[in-house]
């Protein structure tokens, strides 16, 4: 088991460094130039040097990159080129709302996803089935946000049992963190939970009809063991596969439901940094935004490796 | 938005056709959708009963009237009138990203794929990095870059989910080139290009035409995403991400603004991801027709056999474990198609009765029948199956539990998949001692190190803790046996447990099976079609052919002077090492599928012997060996002259 997780580590490095790379050279392919922004028309040309100077922009690609990959190792992101706060700082600050949310709606996903999924494959045909097929193609079909306005005029605006907008710590109040998280969450995971839901199915379907579940059964085990333990485990192989890929989707659905609820995550942190074409900024998240993937995509392998001992190495 | 890429891998989706389309009414109604949607794009400006930018602030934010069917939005536009336009907008930005994916993705992953190398290594990095950003980021990103706008977003939308097109596109040309007429192209002297156009081209558009449907629809969801939160579609101009843009504002002062675009978005998609699920599932299978389950059962329901009483005729036997009588099998609803029918037999104490019969005689159906674990559809209407003295039929699911196991066990063909590749070997038998004989961890764990070296797996301890796959198959098999055995039952059901294993390992089981008889006394029920292997182990064997049992009788006897055509031509068709030269003869035909039977004697279409009295049906006859034959007398003698 270490040795799947050193292997996996080694292999996320290369990944991690190519993004940086992207990311620095696109973003510095930005149309307008960071200097005037921050100058402005008036300025004198002395004024422009020392600014450039000042960000660093006088020296050539390839040392700027050097330079700021250094600082990012050491979990500096750089200065925005606007309000002069630190990146990692601003980051930081909103990290726990995009991640309350992502988390949350994965929970909601993989929960509805998978019950549903399996009763659907316990009974094919049945009305269960239909009722979550349906239910599945339907939720693939509604945009996100939407359906976080509809919960909004609906539970927040009509009902009031759920704030309508913003966001609570979840240090600062457990009960209202979850209640100003749980419509966003469930707006954000219908779709991946209708996603989940199919695969479960299918693939829960494919295992009950594996040799070993009628062997089991033909040594006198209840339905209920050889469900949970003998199917459940071997149908979750596939569905852990496509749950980093839906964790990553949920990822940059939150940075669009945030907008729904008004919540001050990092989706509304890259959309204004993207409007001021402010490039540290940008940089910055969608680093850190792969290096949440990277490490979403570590533990899945992990859990991926428990659940199928072929995939170990040996 | 929801940027979720299109996944390739919702297999899910083939159920959602065969149900959402079983009437062909949604396909056709979502065919419908579409061409409504591209008329509306096409004749907006006519169809459109206000101009979608002309603005009446006095009249804002209305509910829907007879003058604004879909009510006004914050700057008093007509609803209704947006929506139309939108319809357009949604076509441009479908096709403009779809295209801008595929003109992207489909020539670089073609010319990465066919040149491989430093080309292929540079260009998938690239495309690891972006997918491992999340899709709307990517998006949002490009479109810092660029600017906001709705040809903008579409190309990064484009660029975005080219990176699909181009894994696909590569995907194929990878599986290509190997392919045996490409290389042959290559050796006669094609070029490069000809051999990409004429070879790999064609077989690219099934999944690409399938990676397309999947793209409109996320395309859709995205630019509505991105027109949402400002940075696609540009107010004032009306598109369904910008209107709900707009009626997010207004939510507490006029929550319907936001159901006319919602409705539009979702219609649209559903009606794109179905038609792509139909495409997808048509190429998916060849369009190849099923055959259908009613058609056989109304086909069979004519050929419902007589429940004749023929427990007379089989004998009591001393010490009997198991006995069967009269037992039916049908598959369906209603009557059913029968699978099996009349069987009855016995099986005492320390005794091994072999079923044997070509595939489909319903051989292995008998043994999870006696289980009860058949599967869908299939069911027992008629008949006992007693086993120890207990009517196996009238219990309940709960009391079945018990017995299985406990009373009776089974040992499957393949050895290699009865054993749950999950788990260690120690494990799934631990399981069933502690399941069944409540052992603690500790006494299950020494009990099954016990049955693995009684089995003969050498090294136990360290075999317990290996995985299915780190096993041979004779090994694996040892350990199913060591199962099957672990709670001491009085009869085991053998189906075909040597079939799958090496001809070498194939006689160590075979031993396997007489010692641990000689050891436990079980009475075992061997399922087999290899004659050789069934007079190596049984005593007494009972042929079936198409459901029934035509022939059963001690083995020597059996094998010396077989009574029934069927078993005459089983034992013909058997190769014997000492004369290989003669061609071996055959039985001509197939057996008959159920609900095709024959209606007098089943075998009467490829026997040689049928009379005039084979059209009717054939009762067991005999003492101590049983025939389900007219003539068996007269061929008896034939043979013994």
């Amino acid at each position: 088991m270490i040795r799947l997780i050193v292997q996996r580590l080694l292999a996320l490095v290369p990944l991690l460094f190519i993004v940086s790379v992207l990311t620095f050279s696109f973003t510095s392919l930005l149309p307008s130039d960071p200097v005037d922004l921050i100058v402005g028309d008036t300025a004198t040309q002395e004024q422009y040097e020392i600014v450039r100077e000042r960000l660093g922009m006088n020296q050539p690609i390839v040392v700027r990159y050097v330079q700021w990959l250094g600082r990012a190792v050491q979990g500096d992101l750089g200065t925005s080129f606007f309000n002069s706060v630190s990146v990692t700082g601003a980051v930081m600050q909103r990290l726990p709302v995009t991640l309350s949310l992502t988390a949350v709606s994965a929970l909601i996903a993989i929960v509805v996803g998978v019950a549903a999924g399996m009763a659907a494959a316990l009974r094919p045909r049945s009305w269960i089935d239909r009722f979550a097929t349906l239910g599945a193609t339907f939720g693939q079909a509604i945009p996100n946000f939407w359906f976080g306005l509809i919960l909004v005029a609906v539970f927040a605006v009509n009902l009031r049992w759920f704030p309508a907008t913003g966001f609570t710590a979840l240090s600062a109040s457990p009960w209202d963190w979850l209640r100003s998280v749980i419509l966003p969450s469930i707006a954000l995971g219908t779709s991946s939970s209708a996603a989940i839901a199919r695969q479960v199915r299918s693939a829960m379907v494919g295992v009950l009809q594996q040799d070993y579940i009628r062997a089991a059964r033909a040594q006198g085990l209840s339905a209920r063991r050889v469900l949970i333990k003998h199917a459940l485990t071997n149908a979750m192989v596939p569905v852990v596969a496509v749950l980093s890929f839906q964790i990553t989707v949920l990822l940059g659905g939150a940075l669009v439901v945030e907008q729904v609820f008004a919540i001050n995550g990092l989706g509304t942190l890259a959309i204004g940094a993207v409007r001021q074409q402010d490039i540290p900024m940008i940089q910055g998240i969608v680093l850190v935004m792969v290096a949440l993937v990277v490490v979403v995509q570590l533990a899945t392998d992990i859990v991926y490796g428990l659940l199928n001992p072929k995939a170990r190495p040996s | 938005m929801t940027p979720s890429r299109p996944s390739p891998s919702s297999t899910g989706t083939r159920f959602a056709r065969q149900w959402l389309t079983g009437s062909s009414l949604i396909v056709t109604m979502a065919v419908m959708i579409l061409v409504l949607l591209v008329l509306l794009a096409l004749f907006a400006d006519v169809v459109a009963p206000y101009d979608p930018l002309k603005q009446n602030l006095m009249a804002a934010l209305q509910w829907p009237s007879s003058r604004h069917w879909l009510g006004t939005d914050d700057l008093g536009r007509d609803v209704l009138s947006r929506l139309i336009h939108g319809c357009r907008i949604a076509v441009i930005a479908a096709a403009e990203g779809t295209a801008i994916a595929v003109l992207l993705g489909v020539p670089l992953g073609l010319f990465i794929g066919y040149r491989g190398g430093w080309w292929d290594w540079i260009v998938m990095r690239m495309v690891e990095a972006i997918v491992s950003i999340p899709g709307i980021m990517v998006a949002i990103v490009i479109i810092a870059l660029l600017g906001p706008g709705l040809h903008k977003a579409m190309i990064a939308l484009g660029i975005l989910y080219s990176t699909s097109f181009l894994r696909l596109a590569r995907g194929v040309v990878l599986a290509e080139r190997e392919e045996v007429y490409v290389r042959s192209a290559r050796v006669i002297g094609a070029s490069d290009s000809r051999i990409l156009l004429r070879h790999i081209v064609p077989n690219i558009a099934p999944p690409l035409i399938v990676q397309i449907t999947l793209t409109v629809g996320a395309v859709l969801l995205s630019e509505a995403g991105l027109s949402f939160i400002g940075l696609g579609v540009q107010p004032p101009d009306a598109s369904w991400g910008t209107m709900l843009n707009s009626a997010a504002a207004f939510m507490d002062l006029n929550w319907f603004l936001a159901i006319p675009p919602g409705i539009a978005i979702i219609l649209t998609v559903l009606a794109v991801n179905l038609i792509g699920d139909v495409i997808r599932d048509g190429i998916g299978r060849g369009i190849a027709a099923e055959p259908r389950a009613d058609v056989a059962a109304a086909r069979s329901a004519a050929v419902e056999p007589t429940a004749a009483t023929e427990a007379a005729a089989l004998p009591r036997v001393e010490n009997e474990v198991l006995r069967v009588e009269n037992l039916q099998v049908v598959v369906g609803t209603g009557v059913g198609v029968p699978i099996i029918t009349d069987l009855s037999f016995g099986i005492a104490r320390g005794e091994t009765l072999g079923l044997v019969g070509e595939s489909g005689s319903g051989k292995t159906m008998t043994g999870l029948a006696i289980l009860r674990l058949m599967g869908g559809g299939l069911r027992t209407t008629h008949g006992s199956i007693t086993l120890d003295g207990r009517d196996l039929r009238s219990l309940s699911d709960r009391q079945m539990e018990q017995v299985r196991g406990n009373a009776v066990s089974m040992v499957f063909q393949d050895p290699t998949t009865s054993l749950n590749p999950a788990f260690t070997v120690g494990n799934q038998i631990a399981e069933v001692l502690r399941a069944k004989q409540g052992l603690s961890r500790a006494q299950a764990w020494s009990r099954t190190v016990e049955l693995l070296d009684r089995v003969g797996i050498p090294r136990p301890e360290e075999r317990a803790r290996a995985y299915p796959h780190e096993l041979s198959g004779g090994m694996a098999q040892r350990v199913a046996i060591a199962r099957a055995l672990s709670c001491n039952p009085s009869l085991l059901i053998a189906d075909e447990p040597t079939t799958a294993l090496d001809v070498t390992v194939q006689q160590e089981i075979l031993d396997l099976f007489r010692d641990l008889q000689d050891e436990f006394g079980m009475a075992i029920l061997f399922v087999t079609h290899d004659l050789a292997v069934a007079a190596d182990i049984c005593d007494r064997i009972a042929v079936m052919y198409a459901g029934e049992m035509v022939e059963t009788a001690k083995v020597d006897a059996l094998f010396s002077s077989p009574r029934h055509p069927y078993t005459r031509g089983l034992l013909a068709a058997m190769p014997h090492a000492s004369d290989r030269n003669p061609p071996l003869p055959t039985i001509r035909g197939n057996v008959p599928r159920p609900g095709a039977w024959p209606a007098g004697c089943r075998f009467s279409n490829r026997c040689d012997f049928r009379t005039a009295r084979c059209e009717q049906r054939i009762p067991l006859t005999g003492r101590d060996r049983l025939v389900r034959c007219v003539r068996a007398d007269e061929l008896a003698l034939e043979a013994a002259q």
